[in-house]
């Protein structure tokens, strides 16, 4: 047992959605810190990994004890402006269904949220709707 | 001055009485111990006199189901369905990572409850009583 790695964590949440928006049709997925320049007209997402609480799960020291480490997943789902939210919901689904109540290595993810229609699209030019989900693991000491 | 919070307590247990084993994935125990009051007030008194009586204990631990299934663990979770309990199982609760500051008994396990909620994690609740002494070694 030893203390949870969050790139890890991370790498298992990110991996599933690159995989996934790698498959046709084809998706660009930019990540946390990552210089990306969309191209107009076009769709992509933005994948946002954030760890937020840690909670004490059982009695114990450093050693022979768990935690909770709880996260957020936030998906910003860009697509063209002016044609309808039929293309942007068809991307929500596939990111929802991709982690809709699924446990992967450990991770554990809730019911999403969304995707929600943005009123202010950043950058501008898009139609924007945002997937939000929680996730929880499981830390060993 | 030292304080200790709940995290550094932990619960030991062995159904053969022996040699206490630590339980996993412990969350809180509690033990309420009781002695009971006798009333000596003299006819006439003005003021009630009591002195002590019996003593006994009760209380609770809660475990989170990790479906551990070989160790003591496991054990500890289903001797309420035990068919005959003399009473013999150990307990030792501690306050102290240290492992020097316990209360120990033997006592009954008498009661389970078993829940799972949505979203949660499932969480067992193991009701006791004591059988014989506390030793309090706090």
């Amino acid at each position: 047992m030893a203390a949870v790695n969050l790139n890890t964590i991370r790498s298992t949440i990110e991996g599933r959605l690159a995989t996934e928006l790698a498959l046709s049709p084809v998706i660009p997925v930019v990540f946390h810190n990552q210089p990306s320049t969309p191209t107009p007209n076009s769709s992509f997402v933005q994948c946002l990994v954030s760890f937020g609480n840690n909670n004490f799960l059982t009695m114990g020291g450093t050693t022979g004890s768990s935690n909770s480490v709880i996260g957020v997943i936030v998906m910003n789902v860009f697509t063209p402006k002016g044609v309808g939210p039929g293309a942007n919901l068809t991307i929500g689904k596939r990111i929802r269904d991709l982690y809709n109540r699924q446990v992967v290595s450990g991770v554990h993810f809730d019911p999403p949220t969304g995707p929600e229609v943005v009123a202010s699209p950043a950058p501008e030019g898009y139609f924007q709707t945002q997937v939000r989900l929680t996730f929880e693991t499981f830390e060993d000491l | 001055m030292a304080f200790y919070r709940g995290q550094q307590g932990s619960v030991k247990f062995d159904d053969a009485g022996a040699t206490g084993v630590t339980i996993t994935s412990t969350r809180s125990w509690s033990l309420t111990v009781e002695k009971e009051s006798l009333d000596t007030t003299a006819l006439g008194a003005t003021y009630r006199a009591n002195v002590g009586g019996l003593i006994s204990g009760s209380g609770t631990v809660e475990v989170l189901y990790t479906a551990s299934s070989a160790d003591e663990t496991n054990v500890f979770i289903e001797h309420v369905n035990t068919a005959t309990d003399e009473g013999l199982a150990l307990f030792e609760l501690f306050l102290d990572t240290t492992g020097t500051k316990k209360i120990s008994f033997d006592g009954v396990i008498t009661s389970a409850e078993y829940s799972a909620t949505v979203g949660e994690i499932e969480v067992i609740t193991l009701n006791f009583v004591t059988n014989g002494d506390i030793t309090l070694g706090i």
